[in-house]
């Protein structure tokens, strides 16, 4: 028996990002199983990973609200994501 | 639950220095105190506990009972979740639930039972209770749901529960919102005003801040407690106030990681590192942080950060167990791991080792899986497994397998066994003989060695922690096979594992022996060979009273006494519950769960015997003792067993009832279910004349006369045999009778075949009424004769007064020929005493009495003999054959016969038959 393929959109494993209000430290990405932080210039953070199912998500929507970080959206990310307001390149706390 | 309670979890925090009395949420409480449900719904760091502690400190001084939990992610399953909400209520009221408590400590604890004494003697309190379930969000679930709606809904009105949580709870929040029960307080409830702010800020902290400082506060931390309390710690000693609060303002970062890091940047050293290295600690104490940081100023440390107000929170009155505030204690963690993340495993595995040295295994499997560490938390967890079955945490259990690889597994054989048995305990058969191989193949059965030569050694490779397990394995590990073969349905195979269980079990390994013995038990009962299953239960038995299991030995006497009852030995089956409950009486504490059972068990054999009174009140007796004394299936068999008296006592209506209810209540366990409830709901259609809802029965039944007969079936067969017979009464049809007297023969062989005497009484009633339907009344007397022999020892009743008028007939014509015939005259007189109800439909009034009336109706009463003989006259019987069953000449018969004759008034055999039938006399 194999899996049925993840055909229907909000099933199968997909890719979501997970935007939360204020700049996140990057020492949050290992609390967060290794997602990708990224501070967008209109002071909010988008967290991005590898393709999760439902349960993972709910999992780090779980660890979103224990960290008490105000949760502002989560998108599921097809082949053409959407376009978020550009990263900040010199953003003074990204290599912290 | 194993080991002790986490006496901090039941601690009332106490209000700490430093905060702001606020009115406006205290008012709220207040309105929350009238009501059943206060929510506290807020994310992390809301200051949700602080305030409850600050308001229940109030209501301390009123010295209204308060019952407060605190949940952690363990207290998830109904075990542990129930027994901390019970023991919390017993802190409030001493006492309470004392009773059923140690009903939790089973795998599937009888919740609903439990809450419903909780909740009766919760309504006797006369004070106003509270009921507090801080970080309820740690374990709402599906574990607990139905619970805690079921306690919701029957809340006695002075009980108060209020719950905080981060996240809404899965209660029907909906329904009391509608209803007007429900007090919510929630983030927006919760932020702080600016006043309370400027509050905070220069009265509590002492900091003087100017208003547009203030300001400037409130706005960037939107009123969030932690934040506020963060930038309070932060301003504490610094100069540059006003520096400090542009700063803070004009920064995008998460508040959080800006004043935490703001705050650690202005520890010493020796602060900051202690903090990052127990911040791998769920609760803080002095030795542990000790054991963890290497130091040895850990209470020192944990009293001065308290004095700072350093997010740890004390869980006790004397200063011995803190935690960190959730919310800090996480952004450490990402502290720890973005600077030391090599330090991480060894700190856990300290962890791990300070709470196996101090016999904690649930924290140290849970450190030591943290650090990665995998092969110590197989030994930790192989070493916990005896305990935790035994207090019935197989959940526990099963959480951890997922965790351990399977190599790591496979080389631990009492590991993979401990395993396999949580699994099955869980209810999982998917795994099982994977796990049970894996063990098995370190225990290659030594070659006999005849020189005596010592056994091998272990084998290269193998791991094994608890050598005393290791040498029960060879027993446990077929036990576990013959359960896993129940499961799937195989009894040559069950049997066989069972046995091979008991010869490889050693001679004081009761527990497995009994186990063994119960399984193989199960099995031969299944087969219908009750002479093996009833040697097996016994010894089951007897094992189980050895290691004082005495609810086991409650509900294996249930089977025990099945199978007596099936076999007819009706003394014997009442000898055994009686036995049970003398066990049961000389066991310290409450009444074992299965003592409940023991009474509606005598309450069926009272009801046999036809002594209604006895039965009924071995029913009261058994409600009395309560649910929580009773086995899941109780209360099926309670309502069974109340609605056969309810038929006997003429209330069909409630009979049906109470059947139906106890269908809805059902619970199978592994015995096979040999009576079951629909069949008896066609029976007592049929008795009463509706043959046509009982015929539909069968045929859903797919029941033919013509099927392959089983055991497991037999009641269900003899049931339709009933409704064919009834059917026959309705509507004379010759299939019916033809029907059911062929599978009524065949029912009987299969019945003495197995030793089935309690069937065979049945059986026989119903072949002597098919008799007696066809016209053969010699047949149907004989057949009867044959029932009554074998059933007058055990002293059955109702088997034969439960059948309508035509057992009456019966009964007269074979009453003077039984050599003893009181017990046929005591059978007579219950027919009569139920015809005379339903004939006149008078309840009230006693047959005797109607018996009278009619007689009455007579110049001159027959006398005794006269009755005799005028009985045998509605018969087919001639007047030989009369004489003879009578053991009278044929001319006495004659005098009797004409003495009638002028009693009556009448001419001829057939008259008198029918005048007799008019007086109501035959």
């Amino acid at each position: 028996m194999s899996d049925p393929p993840p055909d229907r959109p909000g099933h199968g494993p997909h890719r979501y990002e997970i935007r939360v209000d204020g700049h996140l430290s990057p020492r949050w990405a290992a609390w967060f199983g290794d997602l990708t932080l990224t501070a967008m210039s209109d002071g909010t953070t988008v967290l991005r990973g590898p393709a999760v199912d439902q349960a993972a998500l709910h999992g780090l929507l779980r660890k979103v609200r224990d960290a008490g970080l105000p949760l502002l959206c989560v998108t599921q990310v097809g082949l053409a994501p959407p376009t978020p307001p550009p990263p900040i390149p010199d953003d003074p706390h990204a290599g912290e | 639950m194993a080991g002790p309670l986490v006496e901090t979890k039941l601690f009332i925090p106490r209000p700490r220095r430093g905060t702001v009395v606020r009115h406006r949420l205290s008012e709220r409480l207040n309105r929350g105190a009238q009501t059943r449900l206060t929510l506290l719904s807020a994310p992390a760091g809301f200051g949700k506990t602080t305030l409850l502690a600050q308001w229940l400190a109030d209501a301390a001084a009123d010295r209204r009972p308060v019952a407060w939990l605190s949940l952690d992610e363990s207290d998830g399953q109904p075990t542990p979740f129930w027994t901390y909400v019970l023991t919390a209520l017993q802190r409030a009221v001493p006492g309470l639930g004392a009773g059923v408590l140690p009903l939790m400590q089973t795998a599937q604890p009888p919740v609903e039972a439990v809450l419903s004494t909780v909740i009766n003697e919760l309504s006797a309190v006369p004070d106003d209770i509270h009921v507090v379930l801080d970080d309820y969000h740690l374990v709402d679930g599906p574990g607990i749901q139905a619970g805690m709606t079921f306690l919701l809904e029957h809340l006695p009105p002075q009980v108060h529960l209020l719950i905080s949580t981060r996240a809404d709870p899965a209660l029907p929040l909906a329904r009391l919102r509608a209803r007007g029960e429900l007090v919510e307080i929630r983030a927006a409830n919760l932020r702080f005003t600016l006043d309370e702010v400027a509050a905070y800020f220069n009265e509590a902290s002492g900091l003087n801040l100017a208003k547009k400082d203030l300001a400037a506060l409130e706005g960037r931390t939107e009123g969030w407690a932690a934040a506020l309390q963060l930038a309070a710690l932060s301003l504490r000693g610094r100069a540059d106030v006003a520096g400090f609060i542009a700063g803070f303002t004009g920064d995008n970062r998460y508040i959080v990681d800006y004043l935490v890091e703001e705050v650690l940047r202005r520890q010493p050293d020796h602060i900051r590192e202690f903090l990052l290295q127990t911040s791998v600690l769920d609760r803080l104490t002095g030795p542990l942080c000790d054991a963890v940081t290497a130091r040895n100023d850990g209470r020192a440390m944990l009293e001065s950060l308290e004095r700072a107000n350093l997010f740890v929170i004390p869980l006790d009155d004397n200063r011995q167990w803190y935690r960190y505030h959730h919310l800090f204690a996480d952004v450490l963690r990402t502290h720890l791991r973005d600077e030391r993340r090599d330090d991480l495993p060894d700190l856990h595995l300290r962890a791990s080792r300070w709470y196996d040295q101090n016999g904690e295994p649930l924290p140290a499997v849970r450190h030591s899986l943290a650090a990665g560490d995998v092969e110590h938390a197989a030994g930790l967890i192989e070493l916990a497994i005896p305990a935790l079955r035994r207090n019935r945490q197989e959940g526990a259990i099963r959480g951890w397998i997922d965790a351990v690889p399977d190599a790591v597994v496979r080389v631990r054989p009492v590991l993979a066994a401990g395993f396999a048995g949580a699994l099955m305990m869980t209810g999982e058969f998917e795994g099982v003989e994977e796990r049970l191989r894996d063990a098995e193949q370190w225990l290659e059965e030594p070659t006999t060695d005849l020189s005596g030569a010592p056994a091998p050694a272990p084998a290269a490779g193998m791991v094994v922690l608890d050598e005393q397990e290791l040498a029960r394995l060879p027993g446990t590990i077929q036990l576990y096979r013959a359960a896993l073969e129940l499961a799937r349905g195989d009894a040559v195979a069950t049997v066989r594992h069972a046995q091979s269980a008991i010869e490889r079990s050693a001679d004081d390994d009761h527990l497995t022996r009994s186990a063994a013995s119960a399984l193989s038990g199960l099995t031969f009962w299944g087969g219908g060979d009750l002479g093996a299953a009833h040697a097996a239960y016994s010894a089951s038995i007897q094992g189980l009273r050895r290691v004082g299991h005495v609810s086991d030995v409650l509900g294996c006497s249930i089977t025990l006494a099945d199978i007596r009852i099936a076999q007819g030995r009706l003394d014997e089956a009442l000898r055994t519950y009686q036995e049970a409950l003398r066990l049961a009486a000389a066991d310290a504490g409450p009444e074992p769960r299965g003592t409940a059972d023991m009474y509606v068990g005598m309450s069926q054999i009272a009801h046999e015997r036809d002594d209604l009174d006895t039965a009924a009140a071995h029913l009261s007796r058994s409600r009395e003792i309560g649910e929580h004394a009773g086995l899941p299936q109780n209360a099926y068999r309670w309502r069974v067993a109340m609605a056969r008296i309810r038929e006997a006592r003429g209330d069909l209506g409630g009979a049906l009832q109470l059947l139906d209810e106890a269908q809805r209540v059902y619970t199978g366990d592994l015995s096979p279910n040999v009576r079951p409830i629909p069949a008896l709901h066609a029976r007592m259609l049929a008795a009463h004349g509706q043959v046509g809802e009982a015929l539909s029965w069968t045929r859903d039944q797919h029941l033919s006369a013509d099927d392959d007969l089983s055991y497991l079936r037999e009641y269900e067969h003899i049931t339709l045999a009933r409704v064919l017979l009834a059917q026959y009464a309705a509507d004379r049809s010759e299939v019916s009778l033809d029907g059911a007297t062929r599978l009524l023969e065949r029912l009987l062989t299969a019945a003495q075949e197995g030793g089935r005497g309690g069937s065979a009484i049945e059986i026989l009633v119903l072949q002597a009424l098919a008799h007696h339907a066809r016209g053969n009344t010699p047949a149907a007397l004989e057949t009867l004769g044959h029932a009554l022999s074998l059933a007058e020892p055990a002293g059955y009743v109702r088997v034969f007064t439960d059948e309508g008028p035509s057992m009456t007939t019966l009964l007269r014509a074979i009453a003077p020929s039984r050599a003893s015939s009181t017990y046929v005259r005591r059978l007579l007189a219950a027919r009569e005493r139920a015809d005379g109800t339903s004939s006149v439909g008078d309840r009230g009034n006693t047959s005797a009495n109607q018996a009278t009336h009619r007689v009455q109706g007579l110049l001159e009463p027959l006398s005794e003999r006269e009755r005799d003989v005028l009985r045998m006259l509605g018969t087919d019987l001639d007047g030989p054959a009369i004489a003879r069953q009578l053991f009278v000449s044929l001319n006495t018969l004659r005098t009797h016969t004409k003495n009638i004759y002028a009693k009556l008034g009448v001419s001829s055999r057939r008259e008198a038959v029918r005048r007799a039938g008019e007086l109501g006399l035959p």
